[in-house]
């Protein structure tokens, strides 16, 4: 075989590449490479002849933010409240809905219900039910006698960030749940026929195959809605518009009205750079720890 | 002989008949012009215009695209810096600064100079319009001016009298909040404010015409002066220590304010022309309308506007100015506002007895000579989208004082000192 001809083999797996790999580069990388290199100038939309190199500046200047903070810490609220209730309640389903009951195959269907939700219906539909005026929230709890007037949920800003949370948590605890469902159906039953045998208890058996057997999928379910948590918008935006005040403003909330109603695409891309560098330290730091973890649950 | 003339057929008569057919199809090529615009009521249709235009017009073709209120500006902005702007689109005065500042306007001088409906078009419209350059990029469309909404019935109840000043407004306002059915819970409340995005109108009514002023004659800042910090105490007040507008003050839009009116929720507010339709439907003769109450240093209201402006980037300028033109025309404009709800721009539409007799129309026209604008600086559409309603909203959770308030809008506007 000549040098020449091996040379053509090698090459002609790539040319088959190609297409893909320019397409991925294209849709994929373009933006982010765009979006970093906003982040590093002055991208001001409406002043065109002034969009120039300005190096750190939007990243010094991020620093001495009050807003920005706000939205730091916000948006780790969120996703803490977010995870924490969507996971509770996925797993109380997943192991409902693992039960045998003669609607079982209806109850599977419908609980994706919220998960289907296009996420605007879902905003509407939640900052309808919140109205200080006429939600139907403040009617049955002041009907209940728990409340003595209608209380304005998304106007007060105790509340605004806590009411979103419980919004998006009835949106997105269906994933977790089916998540968790195929997990659990993956463990096969003699595991707990012999736990049964060895006498151990319905705690034991929770706690020493269920939950055990469970950990790659709560890792990837974890890891996936952490992301996906971060990054949301529109339900955030729809049902508040990031207030009142500050009161909901997120680093995705503040960069998009950075970018749109301020025009500043240049401070918006900061602070999507800085987002997207927390998500990825973040869940670097965790995929490390979890695989550590199993290491040494294998040896 | 046959062969001969079939090779002169085919050789020249043929392509001289194609040749000439196809500069014929193109002396008729159809010019479209895009054109953006938008409706408080989605239901409502430019079709009729169009058809009439393409009528009086042939070789001109309207492709008309209705774009949702809340994304217009940043559609615009960014179709702009993408460069594919429509050819006209409907712009907001406030806009324009900004539009200006990234050349994407074309001056309309040379085109208005050669309009002969230039002359039935209200003057304070082109004055208003017109550039701090000089120079009229903007094409009149409507105009709202906006104005105090009330519940007739209620004023009636309570024997009370329309307010014409800032603490008459005060007074009725703290009589109409009230509790109706005895529950010890307040039912109706004298002033529906709207606290989010939109709601700078209501503040301007009562701020600055108690002695606040964005940017004085002199290019300073007039927000920081004792009077105006009091002013804006005053109107913060209003939410915070006399609770006569609702709990939820904070993020009301448009959609709260108008529903709060119609379910008798509120009892006043305030707003223009283009809710008087849906108000009425539900509330009859018991809606009435006056101009908003004067302030310790006089009357201010908000003149809302709407232009068209031909962009920068279009090939067919000509053909846009025309629909801008057409528009703008009596005849034209008065059916536009059939779908709009709002004010003609034209003199000779003011005139009509429908116009006079209508109690929504009589207070926008009385609201007129006190009617103003936003000043022309590129920094007040940011003010609107975003620095006012969150900063306002902070001072009515109580999270900033009105100085506080004041001088974050001088920052915005001078930076810091």
């Amino acid at each position: 075989m000549s040098q020449e001809y091996r040379k053509r083999v090698d090459l002609f797996p790539y040319f088959l590449l190609s297409p893909a790999l320019i397409i991925t580069l294209l849709v994929i990388f373009y933006p982010i490479i765009r979006t970093f290199t906003y982040s590093f100038m002055q991208y001001i939309l409406w002043k065109p002849t002034e969009i120039k190199f300005i190096g750190l500046g939007n990243y010094l200047k991020i620093l001495e933010d009050p807003v920005f903070w706000i939205s730091v810490q916000n948006t780790f609220i969120w996703i803490v409240g977010v995870i924490s209730l969507q996971l509770l309640l996925g797993f109380g389903t997943a192991l409902l809905l693992n039960q045998k009951f003669f609607w079982r195959g209806i109850a599977r269907s419908l609980v994706l219900i919220p998960w289907v939700t296009p996420s605007v219906i879902t905003a509407l539909m939640w900052r309808w039910m919140y109205d200080g005026n006429r939600g139907v929230i403040n009617d049955l709890l002041v009907r209940a006698g728990i409340l003595s007037s209608y209380f304005p949920w998304l106007a007060n800003d105790k509340t605004a960030l806590y009411a979103i949370i419980l919004a998006l948590m009835w949106q997105g605890f269906p994933f977790f749940a089916i998540m968790i469902l195929a997990g659990l159906q993956a463990i096969p039953d003699t595991l707990y026929e012999a736990a049964e045998v060895d006498g151990a208890s319905m705690v034991q058996k929770f706690t020493r195959i269920t939950l055990p057997m469970l950990v790659p999928v709560l890792f990837t379910s974890l890891m996936l809605r952490i992301i996906w948590v971060a990054n949301s918008l529109d339900i955030i935006y729809i049902m508040t518009g990031g207030g009142p005040g500050y009161a909901t403003h997120t680093l995705p909330v503040y960069s998009y009205i950075r970018a749109y109603k301020g025009m500043d695409f240049g401070y918006a891309s900061t602070i999507a750079v800085i987002l997207t560098l927390l998500i990825t330290l973040f869940v670097s730091i965790y995929v490390r720890k979890v695989l550590r973890t199993e290491d040494r649950g294998a040896v | 002989m046959k062969r001969w003339m079939m090779v002169l057929f085919f050789g020249l008569v043929l392509p001289a008949l194609i040749f000439s057919g196809g500069a014929k199809e193109q002396k008729a090529e159809v010019k479209s012009v895009r054109f953006w615009y938008h409706f408080d009521n989605p239901e409502t249709s430019v079709k009729p215009l169009i058809e009439k235009f393409e009528r009086e017009n042939p070789g001109v073709k309207i492709q008309a695209e209705m774009v949702a209120w809340d994304a217009y500006f940043q559609k615009l902005m960014t179709s702009i810096a993408g460069g594919n702007p429509p050819d006209v689109s409907q712009i907001k005065l406030w806009w324009q600064p900004q539009l200006v500042e990234m050349k994407a306007l074309t001056p309309l001088d040379d085109y208005i100079a050669k309009w002969p409906g230039r002359t039935d078009v209200f003057e304070k419209i082109w004055e208003l319009t017109r550039h701090t350059d000089g120079k009229q990029y903007l094409m009149p469309l409507q105009m709202v001016i906006l104005y105090l909404y009330y519940r007739a019935d209620m004023f009636k109840e309570l024997g009370l009298k329309v307010p014409s000043t800032r603490d008459e407004f005060l007074d009725v306002a703290k009589k109409l909040t009230r509790d109706t059915n005895g529950d010890g819970q307040i039912d109706v409340y004298g002033f529906g404010i709207r606290g989010g995005r939109g709601g700078h109108d209501f503040w301007a009514t009562f701020v600055l015409s108690s002695g606040a002023e964005i940017i004085t004659k002199e290019g300073k800042s007039g927000l920081t002066t004792p009077e105006a910090i009091a002013a804006n105490q005053w109107y913060i007040d209003l939410f915070r220590v006399h609770k006569v507008s609702p709990p939820t003050t904070p993020t009301d839009g448009f959609n709260e304010i108008i529903a709060n009116m119609k379910s008798g929720k509120t009892a006043m507010t305030i707003h223009h022309l283009g809710s008087a339709k849906g108000l009425v439907d539900v509330l009859g003769d018991r809606i009435s309308a006056a101009p908003v109450p004067r302030g310790t240093k006089g009357a201010w209201t908000s003149f809302g506007d709407e232009e068209n402006g031909v962009l920068a980037a279009s090939k067919v300028k000509d053909e846009a100015f025309k629909w801008c033109a057409f528009l703008a025309t009596a005849e034209n404009n008065a059916l536009w506002q059939k779908s709009s709800g709002q004010i003609s721009i034209n003199k000779s539409n003011g005139q009509t007895k429908e116009a006079q007799e209508n109690r929504f129309m009589k207070a926008s026209v009385e609201s007129t000579p006190f009617a103003g604008v936003l000043p022309a600086h590129p920094k007040v559409a940011e003010f609107v989208e975003s620095v006012w309603p969150a900063t306002m909203q902070r001072a009515f959770l109580g999270q900033i004082t009105s100085e506080q308030m004041m001088k974050i809008f001088e920052e915005h506007f001078f930076g810091k000192k």
